[in-house]
């Protein structure tokens, strides 16, 4: 009887320790294989490998870009969430909600504010890590898919911004969307018909603003989110970020328990633990360069906590840096849509800014055809230079030719945004504006 | 050798048959697949919108002295009185959709600068073709309709 009592005491003394013990399958490390198991039991850590490459956490190589990315898009969606229950998609009530989020919605500035500033940022953001993926090499061999997955998300990026764009409904929406779907208009063959689905009118009005929402809210997020745990599946399943030693682990013999060179090789990693008789092994199923046997201890450290650190503080500089903006800047809110007035210029959002420049020359080949062509190059690239050469580090030697190609064409786009920008005036008319 | 091919004739028939079972499960998941994209293409594309009319009234011949041009924003057209003969002129610029805005040489396009003349011809700036003229008739009642969907030649007049 006192047995039984003291046990259930033990148990409700032992309460606490025992909830928590069952939520963290780990206690806060304090061993090598605490730490590589704290990685591999938790759910939310176990994305991350149990060790990473000293490189990739170096912030002068990745400039934490992509997870810079990462986290811009998870302050849109719970920023979006929340504005999401303010806001209706009806022509007659979308402007007077914007007016409302200013007057009579707790925090809704800032909260209107952080969104739209975390939006842009993130169309800014996405396009420098595609920058430093090209300009480190990083797309090569055994990279080439995951590339075009980013390329994927940079369109899905801007697609999602510019949905995002008509919401507001005022004059600066209207316009926007207005040249903007028109260049979708110009595609051949399908052009009208695209347009007149996207819009789901012949001009912008009611269905567009419910076809633009429903887009904005549901469908593209959702796809970005399947994209990006695909897009970060396969950088574990690539080896990794990219690695300056890529090309020397391509020529080191195969290990042995790997039969055929083609198919995955099964890669055993040994990490000791702090006593040398308790050894235990991780196994998995990875393609090309991989954490090697051996050179473990020099390149590599555990992920926790070097890399957690380093993500949290990422996180948290994120989050300090659109706050900041938020704080400072009020997000633009023009008149309510006047169907009858287009404004003198009217502007599509600042990176299209370079398209409508383009457009204003030949609307085709502007609009349609040389952004056609440079989507193209960006996803034949990696099956276009298969050279492992100059893999992961900035602008190597080796690749001064894709460096010199690439950059051009960056010039030649932000110039293009600089132009329509600031040098634009009425009727398109070129103005300086010093 | 020998041996060899005879299995490979043995197993040929079973095989084949799988194969062709197999195909035909392909065909019918791609078909289904396909019909799936297809048919919610078809429910994407409206079958009825519920903006503005492509057919209105504007008015009398009378409400429009010879000479008159008259920019109709909301409609998007501009009517045009010359003499006797009447017209209705787009204003929806042909570049990128901005309602141009009548102008001393005829029209002009606020957003990426295309200029037209009286008749909608281009004249400058990126527009690809030319401002659409529309069918007007004259109601029994006496009134002026214009149909946007039939669109006719430039310089095709009314006359009232």
């Amino acid at each position: 009887m006192s047995k039984e009592k003291s046990s259930a005491v033990k148990s409700l003394v032992d309460l606490p320790k025992n909830v928590v013990r069952s939520i963290f399958r780990n206690p806060l490390p304090s061993s090598d294989r605490g730490r590589a198991a704290t990685s591999f039991t938790n759910f939310f850590l176990h994305i991350q490998p149990v060790r990473v490459s000293k490189q990739a956490l170096r912030p002068s190589y990745t400039m934490g870009l992509g997870l810079i990315s990462l986290f811009l898009f998870a302050i849109l969606t719970v920023t979006g969430l929340l504005l999401m229950f303010y806001y209706v998609p009806s022509t007659s009530q979308a402007y007077d909600r914007m007016l409302d989020l200013r007057s009579s919605v707790a925090f809704g500035v800032i909260l209107r504010n952080m969104h739209r500033w975390a939006a842009h940022g993130m169309v800014a953001v996405v396009f420098l890590h595609m920058c430093r993926v090209f300009l480190t090499g990083a797309y090569k061999p055994p990279r080439e898919f995951n590339w075009l997955v980013g390329v994927a998300l940079f369109l899905l990026t801007l697609l999602a911004s510019f949905t995002g764009y008509l919401l507001p409904w005022d004059q600066l929406a209207f316009w926007a969307i207005t040249v903007g779907t028109s260049i979708a208009g110009y595609a051949p063959l399908i052009g009208k018909s695209l347009r007149f689905l996207l819009l789901g009118d012949s001009t912008v009005g009611q269905e567009a603003l419910l076809r633009f929402y429903v887009l904005h809210v549901v469908v593209i997020p959702l796809v970005i989110g399947l994209f990006v745990a695909l897009h970060f599946w396969r950088i574990r399943k690539d080896g990794g970020l990219a690695k300056p030693d890529s090309d020397e682990a391509a020529e080191m013999p195969a290990p042995a328990t790997a039969a055929i060179a083609s198919t995955p090789v099964a890669v055993t990693t040994v990490i000791t633990a702090a006593a040398p008789s308790r050894r235990f092994t991780i196994q998995g199923l990875v393609r090309g360069p991989f954490v090697k046997v051996g050179k473990l201890e020099e390149d590599t450290v555990f992920s926790w906590p070097s890399l957690f650190i380093a993500e949290l503080f990422v996180l948290l500089l994120t989050i300090a840096g659109v706050m900041a903006v938020s704080f400072l800047f009020n997000a633009p809110l023009e008149q309510p849509v006047n169907v009858m007035h287009p404004p003198n210029p009217a502007k599509a959002p600042w990176y299209f800014l370079g398209l409508q420049e383009q457009v204003s020359y030949s609307a085709f080949w502007g609009g349609i055809g040389v952004p056609a062509i440079e989507l193209l190059l960006l996803v034949l690239l990696p099956y276009i230079d298969r050279s492992k050469k100059g893999v992961g580090r900035w602008f190597a030697r080796e690749r001064l030719l894709a460096n010199s190609i690439f950059l051009t064409l960056v010039i030649i786009n932000i110039s293009l945004i600089v132009i329509g920008t600031f040098f634009r005036g009425a009727n398109w008319q070129f103005v300086s504006p010093f | 050798m020998e041996t060899a091919t005879r299995t490979a004739e043995a197993t040929t028939k079973p095989i084949q048959r799988r194969d062709f079972l197999a195909w035909l499960s392909g065909i019918g998941v791609a078909g289904s697949a396909l019909a799936g994209i297809v048919s919610t293409l078809f429910f994407m594309k409206p079958r009825v919108t519920f903006g503005q009319p492509n057919r209105f009234l504007i008015g009398r011949p009378d409400d429009y002295p010879t000479g008159a041009r008259v920019a109709i924003d909301a409609k998007r057209v501009c009517i045009v009185r010359d003499g006797n003969r009447v017209a209705a002129i787009s204003t929806t610029c042909t570049h990128l959709g901005c309602i141009v805005a009548p102008s001393a040489t005829g029209f002009q396009c606020p957003c990426h600068g295309s200029q037209f003349d009286v008749d909608g011809n281009v004249t400058g700036g990126p527009a690809p073709k030319s401002l659409a003229w529309y069918q007007v008739s004259l109601t029994p009642s006496g009134e002026l309709e214009v149909d946007k969907d039939n669109e006719i030649d430039t310089g095709t007049y009314l006359n009232v």
